[in-house]
């Protein structure tokens, strides 16, 4: 038991922080329809700003506010790339990600750089009031975690309700709309894929100070998890009336990072590992189709009768819009 | 229409069929021949554990049920010692250091299969999954830890120090400038491990024997490796004592690979290979390249010379993770891991090709006919 509720507290530790970033991929996957490969680059990014920081004594907090604002730059870049360079939405990613990979080593001076001795924010003032359990401190960083986990949730479940936060859902939907309404499509998308990378990077930091060192490889990636993280959350949960689409996405990456430790801890031998992995999300994802087929074919054999894909996808994004309002 | 969706029904339950199947024989495997599970890929252990499978299966099923069982059972009467082996990526030098290990564990007394269990994970050079992997051997309260590679012993670190697991390290090129080792010399609680030093005046000497004309090396290397840069700045203290001048090529990944390697042997009259992960991985390509131009091409390492490469004065990676496997074995007899001397190996031996060399019109020099060859 002791074994399992370890695990368990690893799994959700690891889950929490990368949840923080799926929550960015939402903002430009699902919000923005934009397939954004920047984030390999800003989530080392954040990590690179918050780590420099810490070694020259700056309070851990401080420096996970400032790899936010490194990454909302960061998505800056990739939007002034696509919007006003006209550059392809992918290759502005790709850019953004190959220039950073230089930025970070120059920010952090070499590519491995520890911190093992220093104050984090899981051991430094807030955190250290919290009474410390006699094994491990798993459980404080789950709890600082969550905490900022519920925090950036909340805050952006606000933001998408107010006059600016449904622009930019309909800049991603309908992006006529808005340039009907007399307000530039572009200014939008460029505003969420810097909130975007913003977050992603902020789960950089908070991972960097997780594990206590930092490593310019740590980005590689983090595209692919947080997507999967972002379809997986957002399929298993589509039923729940009262989950709101940003929960799921918290909830995807923890049910992401329980299919690695479950594939993990099935002691399959190293090379079948990823094997395993990808049996695995096969398998949460086939199991759900068939619940899902009995009810739905209905509406999918309409979805699917259109002569194009576009239809496909307008119907696709209905569904979203009504999950969201 | 309808027949496509027919077809989409009956690839779907196929899909599920399959799946269902494969998980049925993963979990026979992983619960039957569990002693195998941590070791069923690498050849070395699992002979061992396939022999002695039988009569140590009930032990070992009750290790890989644990997330259910309590680990107190196992440790009873057989004193059975688990170790959880973390390696950054799959590469050939890393995997030497595993192999070793194995080597050095049984020549103390621990066998595989007998009175030990090991659980090998590759964390395929991410860092999210080789936090996921060392965390499941914290949480299964392995008795020791091994982290190989840098950024692997760095993660094993710190899941491992909050709770008092001990971490050997393997081949950590600079442990203190890695925080894994104190800056006065002294270990840090809980740790102990190798460094493997790149020996590289031992390589620049036999670079000159090998070839005495030649006036520039050239080394590629990737950017992102803290090792390669340290190796690096080394060749260029050491290149005047052998009236060398030093040309590098940095590249951010191996995509950049062919073109760095075409302009760099353009440059150059010999390349040599640092332990450089990408490099080394896309050896291969820089080869070609080199094979062209008939530039020889040096290696850093006995299974690069085997590749292809025509000669090196190289680490004994195997020698190293023996190391290893003497201070775990210390730990595992009650030894504090603190106690136990950090290694660093700068001892290097000799390799050479003779195909390669013979097609490069070279000769080996006389100081080295006691060199191995490791022509297939």
């Amino acid at each position: 038991m002791d074994i399992f509720l370890s695990i368990v507290i690893d799994i959700l530790e690891q889950g929490l922080i990368y949840g923080i970033m799926a929550l960015g991929l939402f903002i430009s996957y699902k919000i923005l329809n934009f397939a954004d490969l920047s984030v390999d680059g800003t989530f080392p990014l954040g990590a690179a700003v918050s780590t420099v920081l810490l070694v020259n004594g700056v309070n851990p907090w401080l420096a996970i506010l400032a790899a936010l604002l490194a990454g909302c730059l960061g998505g800056l870049m990739t939007g002034i790339f696509h919007v006003h360079l006209r550059i392809n939405e992918l290759f502005s990613g790709i850019l953004t990600m190959t220039i950073l990979y230089s930025v970070n080593l120059l920010i952090a001076g070499r590519s491995n750089l520890p911190f093992f001795e220093r104050e984090t924010i899981f051991n430094s003032f807030p955190a250290s009031l919290l009474p410390k359990p006699e094994r491990g401190n798993g459980w404080v960083v789950v709890i600082v975690s969550l905490v900022i986990v519920l925090i950036i949730k909340l805050l952006l479940d606000t933001f998408l309700q107010t006059k600016k936060g449904l622009l930019l859902r309909t800049a991603g939907d309908n992006p006529q709309v808005v340039n009907q309404m007399g307000i530039d499509p572009g200014t939008m998308k460029i505003l969420g894929l810097s909130l975007a990378n913003g977050l992603v990077a902020l789960s950089g930091a908070v991972l960097a100070q997780q594990q206590r060192f930092f490593e310019i490889s740590m980005g590689t990636g983090t595209m692919v998890m947080g997507l999967a993280s972002v379809i997986i959350g957002n399929v298993l949960f589509a039923k729940i009336p009262f989950l709101k689409a940003t929960t799921q996405v918290i909830l995807g990456s923890i049910i992401y990072k329980a299919l690695v430790s479950l594939a993990i801890n099935l002691g399959a031998p190293p090379t079948m590992l990823n094997l395993v992995r990808g049996l695995l999300f096969l398998l949460i994802l086939l199991s759900y189709q068939f619940g899902k087929s009995s009810k739905s074919g209905k509406q999918g054999k309409n979805g699917k009768s259109g002569k194009s894909g576009k239809s496909g996808k307008n119907n696709k994004n209905a569904k979203k819009g009504a999950r969201h309002a | 229409m309808k027949k496509f969706r027919k077809l989409h029904k009956v690839l779907a339950l196929a899909t599920a069929l399959i799946i269902g199947a494969t998980a049925l024989v993963a979990c026979q495997t992983s619960t039957g021949t569990s002693g195998n599970a941590g070791n069923g890929t690498n050849n070395s252990a699992s002979a061992d554990a396939s022999a002695d499978g039988s009569s140590n299966s009930n032990s070992n099923n009750n290790s890989n049920n644990n997330s259910t069982t309590t680990n107190s059972e196992s440790n009873d009467n057989t004193q059975v010692k688990k170790i959880g082996v973390v390696q950054f990526a799959d590469h050939p030098s890393l995997k030497n250091c595993y192999d070793g290990l194995l080597e050095g564990l049984k020549a103390q007394g621990y066998e595989v299969g007998k009175n030990l269990e090991v659980d090998y994970q590759v964390g395929q050079a991410k860092m999210d999954l080789t936090n996921q992997i060392v965390q499941s051997f914290v949480s299964k309260n392995y008795d020791l830890i091994v982290g190989i590679a840098t950024p692997a012993a760095q993660a094993a670190y710190n899941a491992a120090s909050v709770k008092g697991i001990p971490v050997v390290f393997s081949a950590v090129t600079d442990p203190i400038i890695a925080e894994l080792q104190n800056a006065d010399g002294s270990n840090k609680p809980g740790v102990t491990g190798t460094s493997d030093v790149l020996p590289v005046d031992d390589q620049l000497k036999l670079i000159r024997a090998f070839v005495p004309e030649a006036k520039t090396i050239g080394i590629m290397y990737t950017t992102s490796e803290t090792n390669s840069e340290s190796a690096i700045k080394t060749y260029q203290e050491l290149a005047s004592k052998y009236n060398f001048e030093i040309v590098t090529q940095g590249i951010a990944e191996a995509k950049d690979i062919p073109a760095a390697a075409t302009s760099l042997v353009g440059k150059v009259d010999v390349l040599s290979n640092l332990t450089d992960n990408t490099v080394v991985q896309n050896q291969q390509v820089v080869l070609a390249k080199a094979n062209e131009k008939g530039i020889p091409y040096f290696g850093s390492e006995e299974e690069q010379v085997a590749d292809g490469l025509v000669a090196a004065a190289g680490l004994d990676y195997i020698d190293l993770g023996k190391t290893n496997g003497e201070q775990a074995a210390q730990i595992l007899g009650g030894t504090k891991a603190e106690d136990i001397k950090i290694a660093y190996t700068e001892a290097s031996k000799p390799f050479y090709n003779s195909t390669e060399l013979a097609a490069l019109g070279l000769t080996l020099p006389d100081s080295y006919k006691d060199a191995t060859d490791m022509a297939k």
